[in-house]
């Protein structure tokens, strides 16, 4: 078990360059989730912490030893595969004790180890038989297997659970964090789906084009996230983002977009400068339709007309014309409403979050 | 019934000539399929003797159907294809002798060829012992273009000047003298890959049985393993020793090379071998390059040649039989021969148009006893040569003469050239 | 139901005309030679229009592996098997080594690769009369280490008489029980790992044999009445270097083609399990190859059963040192008109091929019923 730190780690190919300047800490035993849309540099930031990458620039430190120059096989580290990547001509067995085999250890111990692995997998069934006669599922378990034999001081996993069914994936979601509880090894995690994100994850660190946008806890990175990006990045459906203004009304700061105004919260905002534009974030599970009167302030509810009503089983999905904005709201139950109905719904505006619309980020 | 067989014999000579005769006076058409393997050096020989034979019939179409490969190995399997597939080439070049007896002949694939010789009158030009090896109690089977002769050493009269020696007379004399070119670092005896060891053996054999008994190994009244064969392979033993000993790698013409360069005291080879040296080597004969006849075979002629014969069953008879007598003329085989760097079968040459070897070659053929090559296809038929061959490897790394007498008995008994 | 029939019968009528010729040009002429082989069709009138052939049954056979006279095609069979075994180790050896050095993706992967390859466009007959040139006693490859101020080699790579691993023709039943012995107990040793039970089989068939061959000795049958030596010939290593050289390159784009098909994921994966670049290509890249090492030895072996033009053009058709069942089986045929003994050789090569890819044929059907 170890600490995992990177010290401003670049990766050009060529000119190109892919990853600027990574800077993160992760601690011994937690559980990191790197994410981002495809090209976003996570998997190589990944690889260059296994060895498998060379690093152009800064360091990476696991425990207290800078690993630049280190090959893959002296970091003590084990990745799982998003191909799984098992060796198709070996065992279960065989794939399993690989690692243990390299490292020359005896062959009473090998065959311990994997038989316990082997346990906690429910793999004992097949340690005898070949990859391509078992099932993914299993086949991810041998992944896994093969990486927890070896106690490595650090789990990289690299989308592992892609290649899954959905109901599968979420099995094994559930599994990896009970392994993760039970092994307490540093995990790092790369994935795009922000659901594995949201419930895996220790900390996110979710990146862009090669840049870390925001590291926090899922929900730091749910309610405060750093930029428009982020916002949009996590939560599914994403925020809404409608362009507006600040004005004071009455002495109170007030946001304006078109036709609708919302009255900021006290605590919130109130050293804004007046007349700036910004870039309103409100959260599709912020913005209520049921038990309104008792849950939203009175000047933080407005009257909505429903374009389009999803229901999805628990929750319906509502897209909401108010005053002129377009809204996507979250709501719990099913909601029976037609295009064209009209609505009282109410924003949970102590959630809202301001971003600044010529760099995006967010305003402190 | 005398008569009668009388009358049909008669009337079968006759038919014969009236063939023969028509096949002159007809102007010819058609085509003419020569099958050879004269590509290389020997292609414009061939050319000289086609053009004679266009000259005279300009009707006919002639196939020049070449298959190369040294002494015709691929051609012969080629031929034999053919001829067991049905398909017989008009005509095609065999060594003369048992090569084509004992392959073609014997199986009733030729044409006998005596009406021709007579009508020609071949039989008075061609000498009488080499009409003998071509042919058999039942006919003459083919018509020899070309002689050459076996059993000459060649040698580089300065070179030997050089090392104080003469050539060698007998193989005494050779083994005299050849200990001592040993220790001066030349090799006696040149020798290249295989069939080299062979054609050198024939020529220790002639010289170490003499012409009668050489005959009479291959007329099958003389044993391989008599006490005469056994001392055969124990000369060639002898012999052996002062031969270079990478000689399987070489070919003929790099064994001619260590000649030339005083690497190699003699070398024993083919008559073929003063073309090398004169037209490639630019060694003028008598001065530049000496020869004799093989020590020990003075006075005996050991031949081979080139013949045509004339398969049974060919498409283009008239034209094929044409193309016999161009080959047997005098103005055809003179076109061939100087080209080829052989001499003609016939006695009447006109030695005008030959250089000094072929000569001095010529003068021999007239007056020499012609014995016939092993070889080169002479007297033994393709069974015992190619058995030949193992026999001769057995000897060579065992050394062992009596082991190979015997083994060379037991070939000539399978081949049914001993009882 | 009635779609599937028409589309077999089409098939089939696709098929028939190479299904045709095949049986006949093919499997025909197979029969055709195995009859002709246990004939007497040769000597004399073997050429004749309608030549005599009477039915000896396998007399020709037991010629070939006991005839005083064919002790040449004996040293040919020693030949044949030395040279496919050197073929065998050398050429996938050499091609597999260099298919590596390119899996490392050198630079100019790619003008290497086809100067690798290159050998295998030429004709063995152009290659031979090269490599003839190359391994002349004084010249080519023994003049090199001249260029290096040493002196020149002497090895005479097409006409060494030595031999080496010499053995006794008689003693055959011996050494092949010796042989199976050393086989077994390999085996047994191999097994053990997996199925004592098996093991013990094994190793058992080894002992009894060896055992046999040990104590029986001379007790044994003889193969022959006079003792005959044959052995690894080293006239015969020019050769082989040679078709290595030539074909190599093939195997090397065999490898090359099976390393690039391996992902690169397994490749990192074996790296983090602590794999060095060797134990990755031993035990993950070599072994997942296993199929394309079994063609290449199928392919190669049966290569080396049919050699012929590369030996005619190295040492011409008469040199025993370096001789080849092919080569002797045209000989015998074309040249000393034997016909049904050159057909009995050319089907003791068509069954030495045979136990090379019957095994390998019934072992992909298996594959193939059980996928």
């Amino acid at each position: 078990m170890a600490q995992v730190k990177l010290n401003n780690v670049v990766k050009n190919y060529g000119n190109v360059k892919v990853v600027h300047g990574a800077d993160l800490l992760i601690d011994d035993s937690e559980f990191i989730v790197l994410v981002g849309p495809s090209g976003c540099g996570k998997s190589t930031i990944l690889r260059m912490i296994a060895g498998l990458e060379t690093i152009s620039g800064g360091e990476i430190v696991i425990g207290d030893q800078v690993v630049n120059r280190v090959s893959p096989k002296d970091r003590n580290v084990a990745m799982v595969f998003q191909n799984y990547a098992l060796y198709p001509h070996m065992t279960v067995r065989e794939n399993m004790a690989f690692g243990l085999k390299m490292a020359k250890e005896p062959r009473d111990i090998i065959e311990k180890k994997v038989n316990q692995a082997a346990a906690t997998l429910e793999l004992g069934p097949y340690l005898d038989r070949k990859p391509a006669a078992l099932s993914g599922g299993q086949r991810q378990r041998v992944a896994m297997g093969r990486a927890i034999v070896r106690q490595p001081d650090v789990f990289l996993f690299d989308e592992p659970l892609s290649n899954l069914d959905a109901q599968l994936r979420t099995q094994m979601r559930m599994e990896l964090k009970k392994l993760h509880l039970q092994f307490k090894t540093t995990t790092i995690y790369v994935t795009h789906d922000q659901i594995e994100a949201m419930t895996l994850a220790d900390r996110i660190v979710i990146l862009k084009d090669g840049y870390i946008q925001q590291v926090g806890s899922p929900i730091e990175v749910f309610e405060r996230p750093a930029n428009v990006f982020v916002a949009q990045f996590i939560g599914n459906p994403p925020m809404n983002i409608i362009k507006g203004k600040c004005t004071r009304v009455n002495g109170a700061m007030t946001l304006v977009a078109g036709d609708l105004s919302l009255q900021l919260p006290e605590d919130k905002y109130q050293d804004i400068a007046e007349g700036k534009s910004v870039l309103i974030g409100i959260r599709p599970d912020g913005i209520k339709v049921r038990d309104v009167e008792h849950r939203i302030r009175e000047e933080w509810r407005k009257e909505a007309t429903v374009n389009v009503a999803e229901i999805l089983g628990g929750q319906s999905l509502l897209e909401l014309n108010i005053s002129n904005n377009r809204f996507i709201a979250e709501v719990e139950g099913r909601m029976k409403l037609h295009p064209g109905d009209k609505v009282t719904v109410g924003f949970e505006l102590d959630r809202v979050v301001l971003f600044d619309p010529e760099t995006t980020e967010a305003i402190a | 019934m005398k008569k009668l067989f009388k009358m049909v014999a008669a009337l079968t000579a006759l038919c014969f000539l009236g063939i023969f005769q028509t096949a002159q006076a007809k102007d010819l058409t058609g085509e003419l399929e020569i099958f050879s393997w004269w590509a290389g050096d020997e292609g414009p020989a061939l050319e000289a003797l086609i053009d004679v034979y266009k000259k005279e019939h300009p009707g006919v179409e002639v196939i020049n159907a070449t298959v190369t490969g040294g002494s015709g190995v691929n051609a012969k399997a080629v031929l034999k294809t053919r001829m067991l597939g049905g398909n017989p080439p008009d005509s095609f070049q065999v060594h003369a002798g048992q090569e084509l007896i004992g392959t073609w002949v014997m199986a009733d694939r030729m044409e006998d060829l005596t009406p021709l010789f007579e009508e020609q009158g071949w039989m008075s030009v061609f000498p009488e012992g080499l009409i003998k090896l071509i042919g058999t109690d039942k006919g003459i089977w083919s018509v020899p273009v070309n002689i050459h002769r076996s059993n000459v050493m060649w040698y580089i009269p300065s070179k030997l000047k050089e090392f104080g020696i003469e050539a060698p007379k007998t193989w005494d004399d050779f083994l005299k003298v050849a200990p001592m070119l040993k220790e001066k670092g030349i090799v006696p005896l040149a020798l290249a890959q295989n069939w080299t060891a062979n054609h050198l053996w024939e020529s220790v054999a002639l010289a170490s049985l003499g012409a009668k008994k050489w005959d009479a190994l291959w007329s099958g009244e003389l044993a391989f393993d008599s006490p005469e064969g056994v001392a055969v392979w124990e000369l060639f033993g002898k012999v052996l020793e002062y031969t270079n000993d990478d000689a399987s790698s070489l070919s003929w013409q790099q064994a001619t090379d260590m000649v030339v360069d005083g690497r190699a005291a003699f070398n024993v080879m083919g008559d073929w071998a003063a073309g090398y040296l004169s037209t490639t080597k630019g060694l003028a004969p008598g001065t530049g390059f000496g020869w004799e006849a093989s020590p020990g075979t003075g006075g005996e002629f050991m031949f081979l040649a080139d013949s045509f014969g004339l398969p049974k069953g060919v498409k283009n008879l008239d034209n094929a039989k044409a193309w016999l007598v161009t080959l047997g003329s005098k103005e055809g085989s003179d076109a061939f021969n100087p080209l080829k760097g052989s001499i003609s079968a016939r006695t009447d040459s006109d030695l005008s148009k030959y250089n000094d070897y072929a000569k001095s070659a010529a003068a021999d053929f007239a007056k020499d006893t012609i014995v016939g090559s092993l070889a080169h296809g002479v007297t033994a038929n393709e069974g015992f040569m190619n058995d030949f061959a193992s026999v001769m490897e057995m000897f060579l790394k065992s050394k062992n003469a009596q082991m190979t007498a015997k083994a060379a008995q037991q070939i000539a008994v399978k081949n049914g050239i001993a009882k | 139901m009635r779609e599937v029939s028409r589309d077999r019968i089409k098939a089939f009528l696709t098929l028939l005309p190479s299904i045709v010729l095949i049986g006949i040009f093919v499997y025909g002429f197979i029969g055709n030679t195995i009859w002709i082989s246990l004939t007497d069709w040769g000597g004399v009138a073997a050429l004749a229009e309608h030549p005599v052939k009477h039915f000896i049954g396998i007399q020709n056979y037991v010629d070939l592996f006991t005839g005083f006279l064919e002790g040449r095609f004996r040293q040919d069979m020693v030949n044949a098997v030395f040279y496919s075994v050197s073929l065998l180790a050398g050429a996938v050896g050499l091609g597999m080594f260099i298919a590596i050095l390119l899996d490392r993706k050198p630079k100019g992967e790619d003008f290497l690769r086809t100067v690798f390859l290159y050998p295998m466009s030429l004709s063995f007959i152009v290659s031979g009369t090269i490599w003839r040139w190359m391994l002349a006693p004084q010249g080519g490859v023994n003049i090199l280490p001249t260029y290096a101020g040493f002196k020149p080699l002497t090895f005479k790579w097409l006409s060494a008489k030595t031999t080496v691993l010499a053995f006794n023709w008689q003693n055959l039943l011996q050494i092949g029980l010796y042989l199976v012995a050393v086989i077994t107990i390999i085996i047994g040793f191999i097994v053990y790992r997996n199925s004592r039970s098996k093991s013990v089989k094994w190793l058992a068939i080894g002992a009894l044999s060896g055992l046999t061959a040990w104590i029986g000795g001379d007790m044994l049958p003889k193969a022959l009445i006079l003792e005959e030596i044959h052995g690894f010939n080293l006239a015969t290593l020019g050769i082989i270097m040679a078709t290595i050289w030539q074909y190599s390159g093939y195997t090397m784009a065999l490898y090359l083609a099976g390393f690039n098909g391996i992902s690169q994921d397994l490749h990192d994966a074996a790296m983090l399990d602590g794999a060095s670049t060797s134990a990755y290509y031993t035990h993950i890249a070599i072994p997942m190859l296993k199929p394309i090492t079994i063609s290449a030895v199928i392919i190669l072996s049966h290569i080396s059963l049919k050699m012929f033009d590369l030996i005619f053009s190295m040492t011409g058709p008469d040199n025993a040192e370096t001789g080849h069942p092919a080569l002797n089986m045209y000989l015998t045929t074309f040249r000393a008109n034997e016909f049904a003994r050159g057909a009995s050789i050319a089907i003791v090569l068509f069954l030495l091929a045979a136990t090379f890819i019957i095994p390998y044929l019934i072992t992909q059907y298996k594959q193939r019923r059980t996928r």
